[in-house]
């Protein structure tokens, strides 16, 4: 058996942050059961090494070791599945560090740190976090070499000059790697399921619900992340024909509006007339864990794999916790709804028994003073357009929520001018309903798509009239016709935070065509796209077998010519010296003064004279090759770097002969 | 043009200036006397410093003792020429004891191998036998007469010259002697100019008459350390085992150069770097002397129809200056 190989401070504290590294992405979203206690492990123990603790004993060891799992089991239920199975391989990593102590063990610990950090790609896979997993792994890949034995004389004695060769030859062979990762990419045998497709985070995702009580579009108004993006095969429709339907809600209880489940499935043949031009468009939907698709008003037809509600609400079959792309095409001039079903128009009325009653006295009012429905809802509209505010912080309501609000505070936000419609509209017997979804969406002209953030959430009603069916009307453009022009943030006058200046805008919205591209590209690259990528060369159809035939062949010649490459490149090529004066002689050789191998410095250099006379430059490199190569003077780095810098920088003029 | 920040390396020179100066004066004097040689005088001088001795192969009457002559009068050596011939005896270029008859005992009378420079004429019109005593002598730069060892004058240069053509009645050198001289030169015939240049003016003889020493013997012995302190580079060794190894397997070469031939090229260098004002050697300075130093220790194979020459320039040609860049 070999002796054991104590680990260097460097190579100890290499490991440690390589450890931390691989950590860290699974900290933030670990319970603090365990990120507390794995925060402790780690810190603890790289102290108790720097103070130069001696080596841990095993009855200490032992309960640490037998902790953490009874610790899952109780917090988790079980230990399988990936919550529970980072959980622990985080803990198990951590615990590994308090037992390091020989380089075995700490390629041991690398080995498993790597695998720890590409776990939390199922966890999250954008474009940022795969990068920073990226750096993470160069790290690794640092400690990895820092942990290979070498000649004691040739390592560099200096600690940060080696931490930095160690990240540079990291990054090398990250790089290095880059056409494997290409190749494998493209030709493993994929499962219908998208990259790192893995069973979901149950913990809420931010959008749109079934249900809309106060302030429930005010927790998005502030959230800027993106909800879907658009692109359209025409052109783009003017912003205020940019409703996107969400959820119908119907059912209101006096604070929160709701929807009944059993209309999403019911009468899926829903009486729609439309007329052409129609809009067709495909839409990237971000993950919501929830079954609702957005459209323009109306949809055509439902989405592959989804139903039409009779309220034109889009209805996924299975909820949607992956990007889900899909195709759709809307009519903005329709009839929906020529004549009322019953049970609809009795939901459409309803209201709930004995709550605001002055609302109620109002809407009576006008239902028998007014004439006609277009003339109360107009009424409705002016009352609305004179003596109410669109602002974002609205005011608490009390449990006469409509009354509070129109009688009292007068001030809101879409939601509360929806609702208060809605009743207002039921109360004088027009049927009416609450819709959800998202207004406007900001047209990324880089990227030639629209894109809809969560902020762009809004409310408006539907309302029924006889000949006409369920017509829109956005309350809110009547209080603020810059919410539907301009977007809720500047209607409401708010002004902008630092982290929301335009530069900074902007900076989001280009980066935004970035993240879209690795949405498309990357994260749903599946068995459908792998194959379309395989058919231009050929390969009609590719099952499992010829993928991973190909995937064979393809590695193999990738990795003998890496093999090839590494094997044919001379060891001496590595001196510094020798390539920057091959690069000096290469710069000659274009420049119009070729020179052969067994020619030395000084006949270079009395050429370069010849050639371009009086070129102190030129002539000072050669007197500084001479002197670094052959005066002795080799001893400085330091020197043999500026010699290299001051290659780079020469510059020559072509020599005609 | 580029302006670089790079400093320049700091190196210091080999010599004091004066005596820089000196040995410049020297060098340029003897090229005075023996025009346009200026390769080989220098090579001469090299060899000279270098503790080596001279052959020079070559035609009568191109200068040979002209060269010698001026070497030993710019130097201020003391000067011997030997004629040799079929019928000269050891003895006659060492020296014989006498029985002195009113002292009771033998004297030595030392010959003329006892000067510090010593012009050894047709080397291979002697006897085997006095050559070797010849070559002996310049190995152990000493004498031995009756079992008593009489040391030679320092500096001690032999220069030998040998006539390629004629050769009838001669005994050439064996390769095994011919490795005892550091350098090879021939002096060959004199460019248009250089020739006119001589027929124009005064007689040789004369103008070295007339030479005036540049260096002294402790000037000569400061230069010859200074030489051996010559920093040779690993990468300039480097080279110099390239170019050994590639004479030792080239297909045309029978014999390649000996390790002593490789001491001898690179302290011949060593002493071209101080020539040019150096205190570290660089290639071309091998290069310059390689010609010299191995062109008459290469012994061609049977089957090669090129002479030694042609095969030490081939050499050059072949080996790349830095084995890692070519």
């Amino acid at each position: 058996m070999k002796p054991m190989q104590p680990l260097t401070p460097a190579q100890f504290d290499l490991t440690a942050a390589s450890i931390c590294a691989a950590v860290l992405p699974h900290l933030w979203r670990l319970p603090w059961l365990f990120s507390t206690p794995i925060l402790i492990l780690l810190i603890g123990r790289w102290l108790q090494r720097r103070r130069g603790g001696a080596r841990l004993p095993t009855w200490i060891k032992l309960p640490l070791i037998l902790l953490f799992p009874v610790l899952i089991i109780f917090h988790y239920g079980n230990i399988f599945g990936r919550e529970p199975g980072a959980a622990l391989a985080c803990a198990m990593l951590a615990l590994k560090l308090v037992e390091t102590e020989s380089r075995r063990d700490a390629r041991a610990a690398i080995c498993f740190a790597s695998f720890v950090l590409m776990s939390a790609l199922l966890f999250a896979n954008s474009l940022g976090f795969t990068l920073l997993l990226f750096a993470a792994l160069t790290l690794l890949l640092a400690a990895m070499r820092e942990l290979e034995p070498r000649a004691a004389d040739a390592s560099v004695q200096n600690r940060r000059a080696t931490v930095t060769v160690d990240l540079r030859s990291g990054a090398i062979a990250l790089a290095a790697a880059v056409p494997l990762a290409v190749c494998v990419f493209v030709f493993l045998p994929r499962l219908g399921s998208p990259l790192w497709g893995a069973p979901d985070d149950t913990s809420a995702r931010t959008g749109l619900g079934d249900r809309m009580a106060p302030g429930s579009v005010q927790q998005l108004l502030i959230d800027d992340s993106p909800a879907f993006r658009v692109s359209f095969d025409g052109p783009l429709p003017p912003r205020a024909e940019l409703y996107w339907r969400g959820p119908v809600l119907w059912y209101f209880d006096g604070t929160t509006w709701t929807r009944p489940g059993y209309l999403a499935s019911n009468r899926g043949a829903a009486d729609l007339q439309t007329a052409t031009p129609t809009i067709a468009y495909d839409v990237s939907l971000e993950p919501t864990d929830r079954r609702w698709l957005l459209a323009l008003d109306m949809p055509v037809a439902a989405p592959d794999n989804a139903v039409r509600g009779a309220d034109m609400t889009l209805v996924s079959r299975t909820p949607v916790d992956r990007l889900l792309r899909y195709h759709a095409v809307s009519a903005p001039k329709y009839r929906l709804d020529a004549t009322l079903d019953p049970q609809q128009r009795a939901l459409a009325l309803e209201l709930p028994p004995g709550l605001d009653p002055q609302a109620r006295a109002l809407a009576q009012r006008w239902r028998s003073e007014l004439r006609s429905d277009d003339v109360i809802i107009r009424a409705a509209l002016d009352l609305f357009h004179k003596e109410f505010f669109y602002t974002l912080n609205a005011p608490l309501l009390g449990r006469d929520s409509v009354d509070d609000f129109l009688f009292d505070t007068r001030r809101g936000f879409c939601e509360h001018f929806a609702s208060a419609f809605t009743f207002l509209m039921r109360a004088a017997s027009i049927p009416a309903r609450v819709v959800t979804g998202y207004q406007g969406g900001y047209f990324n002209a880089a990227g030639d798509y629209l894109v809809v953030r969560q902020s762009d959430a809004h409310a408006w009603s539907e309302v029924w009239l006889a000949g006409r069916g369920w017509v829109r009307v956005d309350p809110t453009a009547a209080v603020s016709p810059q919410r539907v022009q301009l977007g809720a943030r500047a209607a409401a006058g708010a002004r902008a935070p630092w982290y929301q200046a335009d530069w900074l805008q902007l900076l989001r919205n280009r980066l935004d065509v970035v993240n879209r591209f690795w949405n498309d590209a990357i994260v749903q690259f599946n068995a459908l796209r792998q194959q379309s990528l395989l058919t231009p060369f050929g390969i009609a159809k590719a099952d499992y077998v010829d993928l991973m035939w190909t995937l064979i062949g393809a590695s193999s010649v990738l990795l003998g010519l890496f093999a090839w490459w590494v094997l044919r490149a001379p060891r001496t090529a590595a001196d510094p010296l020798d390539a920057a004066y091959a690069r000096l002689r290469r710069k000659l050789d274009r420049a119009g003064a070729p020179s052969l191998a067994t020619e030395g410095p000084l006949t270079l250099a009395a050429r370069g004279e010849d050639h371009w006379p009086g070129n102190r430059a030129l002539q000072r490199l050669f007197a500084n090759y001479v002197g670094l190569r052959y005066a002795g003077a080799l001893s400085s780095t330091q020197a043999v770097r500026e010699f290299a810098r001051a290659v780079a920088a020469l510059r020559l003029r072509a020599h005609k002969p | 043009m580029t302006t670089s920040r790079l400093a320049p390396v700091a190196t210091t020179p080999p010599l004091e200036p004066e005596l820089a100066a000196a040995l410049a004066r020297a060098l340029q004097q003897v090229n005075n006397v023996v025009l346009g040689k200026n390769p080989q005088v220098r090579l001469a001088f090299a060899c000279f410093l270098a503790g080596g001795h001279l052959l020079i192969e070559d035609l009568p009457g191109v200068g040979k003792t002209t060269l010698a002559h001026a070497l030993a009068a710019t130097l201020d050596l003391s000067f011997q020429r030997v004629q040799f011939t079929s019928d000269l005896l050891p003895s006659d270029i060492i020296g014989v004891s006498v029985y002195e008859r009113e002292r009771a005992a033998f004297k030595f009378h030392p010959g003329p191998l006892f000067a510090q420079l010593v012009l050894a004429d047709e080397i291979n019109r002697a006897t085997p036998k006095t050559q070797s005593a010849l070559l002996e002598a310049m190995q152990e730069q000493q004498v031995t007469v009756d079992g008593i060892t009489h040391g030679l004058p320092s500096p001690f240069f032999v220069v030998a010259t040998q006539n390629p053509l004629d050769l009838a009645g001669t005994y050439p050198l064996p390769d095994s002697q011919l490795d005892r001289f550091m350098l090879r030169i021939s002096l060959d015939y004199p460019d248009r100019d250089a020739e006119r240049a001589l027929l124009a003016a005064a007689d040789r003889r004369e103008v070295i008459g007339h030479l005036q020493p540049c260096l002294d013997n402790a000037q000569i012995l400061a230069v010859r350390a200074a030489a051996a302190q010559v920093l040779a580079s690993p990468a300039l060794i480097d080279y110099v085992q390239a170019l050994l190894a590639a004479s030792r397997s080239h297909a045309d070469i029978r014999v390649g150069l000996s390790p002593r031939a490789g001491l001898a090229l690179l302290n011949a260098a060593r002493a071209c770097a101080v020539l040019a004002g150096r205190s570290y050697c660089v290639p071309e300075d091998v290069q310059q002397v390689f010609a010299g130093v191995a062109a008459h220790r290469l012994i061609p194979g049977s089957a090669s129809n090129r002479t030694r020459d042609q095969l030490a320039a081939a050499l050059l040609t072949q080996v790349a200056v830095r084995q890692a860049i070519a």
